[in-house]
């Protein structure tokens, strides 16, 4: 085992009300890709009527997308905390945020009924329902995300649902290979911002896009030790026969 | 007279399908359909209607149901192929009825897919209504489970019919308080199990109370969100029980109801809950113990619900999960046997499976028991490899397979008992390739 002392620290939020699309995936992901090289995760998860949490302790904040009705529930509890996230993100801490979480962190959702749900205001951006209820923004998706160096250019592989469509978003996550992305038939996905990814891509998004999850553990690493990380190559071959798989039956 | 002639050309076809071997499925009720939307009106039906709706276990009961029934010596019409539908339960009927719409029977008894309750019964009267429960399912193609519930609710703010639900799920006790006029309404629940937990041990939807959304309190979990829930503020889901399930015995594999002691084929805690309900429906309709008793004892399904074969001498139990809740409940029964066993899980992404499969990440494969080799196939063969991969069971043990016929020669290249694992559009295909390979010398 190297480096025995090593540990990332995780939030999980909201993990009983933000699963619907198995986001609990993306935890067990990191977890196993970060034991696997002999750092230890600790994930704490918070909920509401849960003691305050302090973002800043944190290495990385994760939380996912959940039911309408649900999400209304707790986006009430998020904004209390509007202050002490802004300053984690500003500090560095690593955000990803998945489906629901992506928009609560903008500026405001409009639902179906033009009823406005104010977010975090974190970034700019802002979402609004599309009125026809059926019309969804669902399928495979495939983006080319470009992360800063070394990972560079990488093909990120998920599914989106969402009725939701986002605007405003200047530094997008990826650009659309197949799939929607943040709006109907758009060309951008997502949103990236240093140490913050927001997407639409749900579920166990870390599960078939390796590079991708170790950018954001390398990335985590690096900040609390202070160290250019150098992370030993795991057995992937499952997950390069998947990726193969996929993009060549979505001809890419 | 119009609908005298779409009945008339109905049976024709019929006739012909037949000739020629085909059951034709809703074949029949897309037609017709088709050319009358309110045909349902014309039928006269003079017996009871009896459905069974829930994401999981609506054929099962429905056919337990039927079986019940036609073992007390009545004439049953029933939808046992599965065809759930509005067209569906409309082929059934058309093959069924007279020239002038006329169904004779005791019993119809119909499993309906959970969106179509307010659709075939605007038009069809309904006597007794069973909901077993609502899980996840299918996301992409369904939409959220809320959505599906409110609909069913608002069917039954009018209706005054019998109510049989599952009291242990808290979106399905809900639906008693649609109609506060309904006096008709039959809560039934299972005492706890042996393998209950304190915890969720699996992905669920109950978590907050439908009329005031304060947290639910839970005493224990049967499975998924399925237990003794209560809201702590209004007091939700207290009801009174018309059939409990006690003293669940797996080894023996019966269970107690009102002091009676019934044995069953199957040793799963939501066949007893399918069970229960079956036992509340035929204790409705006044069917003699005796014949449900042995009726219970004898039923069994030959279509990969639980279905127990064996092959080449090695036994082997397929099951059907098209959702985290079917797969985590199969994981529960094999988790449940202590015997050395293999998997064989086999996963499509077809239309009709719903193409994402981001729900086997909801799946517990967490501290599989005794299980010695792990075989994945279909379409996304891959994708449940890795999923079982990160769950930390060790990957020389797994083995990918795109090709079913391949996967099933490699599942019997040793002795060990299998568990068989297959998804919607997956399960047929594996059933004939398992049994076609028991022909093979």
């Amino acid at each position: 085992m190297e480096n025995p002392e090593k540990e990332l620290k995780i939030l999980y939020l909201y993990p009983d009300i933000l699963e619907l699309y198995g986001d609990f995936g993306n935890i067990q992901v990191l977890k196993y890709r970060l034991e696997k090289r002999g750092v230890k995760a600790t994930i704490e998860p918070y909920s509401i009527g849960d003691a305050t949490p302090n973002f800043n302790n944190y290495d990385l904040v994760f939380a996912g997308g959940g039911a309408d009705q649900e999400q209304s529930i707790l986006a009430t509890d998020l904004v209390k905390y509007k202050n002490s996230i802004k300053e984690a993100v500003k500090n560095g801490v690593f955000f990803l945020l998945i489906c629901g979480a992506y928009q609560l962190f903008g500026k405001y959702y409009k639902d179906v009924n033009g009823t406005i749900i104010p977010g975090l205001e974190i970034f700019d951006y802002y979402t609004e329902a599309i009125e026809d209820r059926k019309k969804r923004c669902i399928g495979n998706i495939v983006i080319e995300a470009n992360l800063p160096a070394p990972t560079g250019s990488t093909k990120v592989i998920g599914f989106e649902n969402h009725g939701g469509q986002t605007y405003g978003i200047t530094t997008p996550f990826g650009k659309v290979l197949k799939g929607n992305g943040n709006k109907f038939g758009d060309t951008e996905e997502g949103f990236f911002h240093k140490n913050v990814i927001a997407t639409y891509l749900h579920g166990p998004l870390l599960s078939k896009n390796p590079a991708l999850a170790d950018y954001i553990i390398k990335h985590c690493l690096d900040r609390k030790y202070n160290i250019d990380t150098q992370l030993e190559p795991l057995n992937d071959s499952f997950i390069d026969k998947c990726r193969k798989q996929l993009l060549t039956r979505f001809e890419l | 007279m119009r609908n005298f002639f779409i009945i008339l050309i109905m049976k024709f076809l019929h006739l012909g399908l037949k000739l020629f071997h085909k059951n034709g499925g809703n074949f029949l009720g897309k037609i017709a359909y088709k050319w009358n939307p309110e045909i349902f009106k014309y039928f006269k039906v003079n017996c009871p209607v009896i459905a069974v709706t829930a994401t999981n276990g609506k054929t099962m009961t429905n056919n337990a149901i039927g079986y019940v029934f036609k073992t007390a010596g009545k004439k049953v019409i029933s939808n046992t192929e599965g065809n759930n539908m509005d067209t569906g339960i409309l082929s059934t009927l058309l093959k069924a009825c007279t020239l002038t719409g006329k169904v004779k029977a005791d019993f119809l008894v119909f499993e309906v897919d959970e969106g179509y309750v307010p659709v075939i019964f605007k038009d069809l009267k309904l006597d007794t209504l069973v909901v077993l429960d609502f899980f996840r399912d299918q996301l992409d193609r369904n939409g959220e489970v809320e959505s599906l519930i409110l609909k069913i609710n608002e069917f039954l703010k009018t209706y005054t019919g019998n109510l049989i639900l599952n009291n242990d799920d808290p979106n399905v006790a809900r639906l008693g308080k649609a109609n506060p006029n309904n006096k008709n309404i039959y809560y039934f629940s299972v005492e706890k199990y042996a393998f209950a937990t304190d915890k969720m041990k699996e992905a669920g939807e109950g978590k907050f109370c439908p009329f005031c959304n304060t947290r639910l309190e839970y005493e224990y979990y049967q499975y998924s969100h399925i237990g003794k829930f209560h809201c702590p503020k209004c007091h939700y889901g207290e009801n009174d029980i018309y059939k409990l399930a006690k003293n669940v015995d797996f080894k023996n594999r019966t269970f107690q109801v009102d002091g009676v002691t019934y044995k069953t084929r199957f040793n799963s805690i939501y066949n007893i809950y399918n069970f229960v309900a079956v036992i509340s429906c035929a204790s409705l309709y006044h069917i003699d113990t005796e014949i449900v008793l042995k009726a219970l004892s004898e039923f069994k399904l030959d279509n990969g619900r639980l279905e127990e074969v064996t092959i080449k001498g090695i036994p082997t139990i397929i099951n059907l999960a098209k959702n985290p809740t079917g797969a985590n409940v199969s994981l529960r029964i094999l988790n449940e046997d202590d015997s050395e066993k293999e998997l064989l899980f086999v996963l499509n992404d077809n239309l009709a499976d719903g193409h994402d499969v981001s729900w086997i990440w909801d799946i517990n494969f967490d501290k599989l028991s005794n299980v010695k080799r792990i075989i994945t196939a279909g379409t996304r063969a891959y994708d449940i490899a890795i999923r079982i991969q990160v769950s930390g069971f060790d990957e020389k043990l797994i083995e990918p397979y795109l090709n079913l016929h391949e996967a099933v020669e490699n599942l019997y290249k040793t002795n060990t008992k299998k568990y068989v694992i297959a998804n919607y559009t997956a399960l047929q295909p594996t059933r004939h390739e398992i049994l076609n390979y028991n022909k093979t010398s």
